[in-house]
């Protein structure tokens, strides 16, 4: 059988198959029942899940008992230096709030463009992305001092007779962060409900039997059923996407509606919505390369999936990378000798180091995926992710220290130095995602078995006009998952 | 609910027995299939989702207490800085669009529930859990009289099993 998906030699290098047509493709995946078999197969219990849940539950004790030594010996811990009184808790809450946006992208931009390569990641996505946001709503809390007094941001008539202010982009954002958990925690429900239903019909225990009838809200895979979930699935996908573009850049007015040089920019929510996607699919390669490796899921997640993702990181890098440098032309064009002198202190004062870091990592590193050959290396990905959520931490501390640190005039200029409960904070929210990440795939569905039976070629007794032969096999494709072999 | 189900493990075969069992008019067909399926939706050939509709409600209810709940909370406690608008509609815009986007996709989800009658407390006939695995399923509510022949018919039509539901 003709194999047009898999890749070949043209003049020396490798040409891959066309991404728009061969990404939806999951020629090694036969029939429904190997979708159920194979996704089912991942909920089993194994030592090395137990092993990442325990350094997951480990490092989040780690925070949790920084947050209980903070609150009994004051915010002071927190390695805050006057005029920096914003330092890593907000610092931390962007990272995760930008790793929060590439899920729904995945699932709600790509879904509404028809890209059929979102289908095989887009579940681990959407968790993550509940998971990034659960874990970015802490560190608000965290830096208020005293977490109790968090419901004072939400509006609600109260004996005090006060409201908080709507024009504070403080405000905004607890409209913004709380709107964007409840949709993303939606989304992914409703996409798991026909999923649940799976599990419920496989299920042998009683209890949890019992348990999976409930999730399912007795769902049967129904013409009506479908008919009315399709449409409300668009919809949220609809919602869903001016809400991922609304809520960074809801985020980025925290800082850019403020008059601090550096912050007061207006460059600042497209630059931010742009670095959300791109730290965000570089979790998704975190979290999905060992997946697919160890969950044996690479007929899935197959090397195309990757490649059209790394497009994606090559595309958003390039575009934050503009936005570093949009930001020192408009400090210079500008003439304001506050911008101009914060911009040459951030690649050449005290925070050098943590500039180039970001430049080196968000700007340089990405620019090897023009390269085939490495946008199709999971292992050079997976290392690839690893340094850019490292240079993704550091934009935001270089957004948010060297500013703070070196405003108008010289007298106002200080440091600050991170310390061990600010670490222990930033380990604790990595432990703190990953334990519910790993609780997640060995309850629930990793991979969207429905969306995954949709692209799955189904049987048919006579020959499909699309080139389906008796047996359910497309006729283009050959058994192998394409690239696997390169 | 009485009627006839039966079993295909062929998507061609099963929109055949559909477009069949439509024609004959024996009963309402309900499908069951483990995807979505176009060829499924055009051998149903069912009304558009009004789902839209809860839609466009909750997103206006949303946008509309959005905006009153942050001009009214603003003229009720007023915060005047150098003589601007109490009320000002630029910052009120995003909090109108949050909750416009919060009604909105809460209320679909509630159009999408209360159109498919899910949550679905009790089981009901004519499901079998092969059809959220590899097989679609037609059942045909009908009484005795054209039960045999749409069990036949979905014979016919090349069905894994028929049972009949009583």
């Amino acid at each position: 059988m003709a194999s047009v998906a898999h890749p070949v030699r043209e003049g020396g290098g490798i040409r891959g198959p066309n991404i728009a047509s061969a990404d939806v493709q999951l020629p090694a995946v036969r029939d429904y029942e190997q979708v159920d078999r194979d996704i089912i197969g991942t909920l089993g219990f194994t030592k090395k899940w137990f092993l990442g849940l325990s350094v997951a539950v480990l490092a989040m004790l780690i925070g949790a008992s920084a947050w209980i030594y903070q609150i009994y010996w004051g915010l002071g811990q927190a390695g805050y230096e006057p005029p920096v009184m914003w330092g890593n808790y907000i610092i931390t809450f962007v990272f995760w709030v930008g790793i929060g946006h590439a899920g729904t992208l995945i699932s709600a931009i790509l879904y509404l463009f028809r890209a059929g390569f979102r289908t095989s990641i887009y579940r681990a996505a959407e968790a993550m992305t509940v998971f990034a946001v659960m874990t970015a709503g802490l560190f608000p809390i965290i830096h208020i001092g005293r977490p109790w007094k968090f419901f004072w941001l939400i509006p609600y008539p109260n004996w005090r007779l006060l409201w908080p202010n709507f024009k504070s982009p403080l405000v905004w954002d607890v409209f913004a962060i709380s709107t964007y958990l409840t949709i993303s925690t939606t989304f992914l429900f409703i996409g798991l409900i026909p999923d649940i239903a799976v599990l419920r019909d496989k299920e042998t225990n009683p209890m949890r039997k019992r348990i999976l009838s409930i999730l399912s809200l007795g769902w049967r895979n129904s013409d009506r059923e479908w008919r009315h979930f399709a449409k409300a699935y668009l919809f949220l996908a609809a919602f869903s996407t001016p809400l991922v573009l609304s809520v960074h850049s809801v985020v980025s007015f925290d800082f850019a509606m403020a008059l601090t040089p550096g912050w007061h920019a207006s460059i600042f929510p497209p630059y931010f919505v742009a670095g959300a996607i791109f730290s965000g699919f570089a979790m998704v390669w975190t979290i999905a390369i060992p997946m697919r490796k160890w969950f044996k899921l690479e007929h899935y997640i197959t090397l195309n999936h990757l490649d059209a993702t790394a497009k994606v990181v090559l595309f958003t890098s390039l575009v934050v990378g503009s936005a570093y440098l949009i930001e020192f032309f408009i400090a210079w064009y500008s003439s304001v000798r506050f911008e101009q002198e914060f911009f040459w202190n951030r690649v050449f004062g005290q925070w050098w180091w943590a500039a180039w870091t970001l430049l080196l990592c968000n700007m340089a590193m990405p620019m090897s995926l023009w390269s085939q050959k490495l946008r199709r290396n999971p292992t050079w990905l997976f290392i690839l992710s690893l340094f850019i959520n490292l240079g993704m931490w550091f934009e935001r501390f270089v957004i948010v220290v060297p500013s703070l640190s070196h405003e108008f005039e010289p007298w106002q200029w200080g440091g600050y130095t991170v310390s061990w409960v600010d670490m222990s904070f930033l380990v604790g929210s990595f432990g703190w995602f990953f334990m519910w990440f790993l609780l997640f795939v060995k309850q629930l569905p990793v991979m969207a078995i429905a969306e995954l039976k949709e692209i799955v070629v189904p049987r048919t007794k006579y020959a499909h006009e699309h080139g389906v032969d008796t047996a359910g096999l497309h006729h283009p494709y050959g058994t192998e998952t394409p690239g696997e072999d390169e | 609910m009485r009627g006839v189900t039966g079993a295909f493990h062929e998507l061609d075969t099963t929109v055949a027995a559909i477009e069949d069992l439509k024609k004959k008019r024996l009963g309402d067909v309900t499908v069951y299939s483990p995807t979505i399926r176009h060829e499924l939706d055009h051998a149903i050939d069912a009304p558009v989702s009004i789902v839209r509709r809860f839609t466009l409600v909750g997103g206006l209810l949303g946008v509309s207490f959005g905006y009153w709940i942050a001009i009214w909370s603003s003229n009720y406690w007023p915060l005047v800085t150098g003589g601007k608008a109490i009320a000002s509609w630029i910052p009120y815009t995003i909090i109108g669009f949050e909750v416009m986007v919060l009604v909105g996709a809460l209320s679909t989800v509630a159009g999408m529930f209360i159109n498919s009658r899910i949550p679905r407390l009790t089981t009901t006939t004519g499901y079998d859990a092969r059809f959220s695995g590899g097989y679609f399923g037609i059942h045909v509510a009908c009484d005795a009289s054209k039960a045999d022949q749409a069990e036949a018919l979905m014979r016919q039509h090349g069905a894994a099993e028929v049972r009949r539901e009583a």
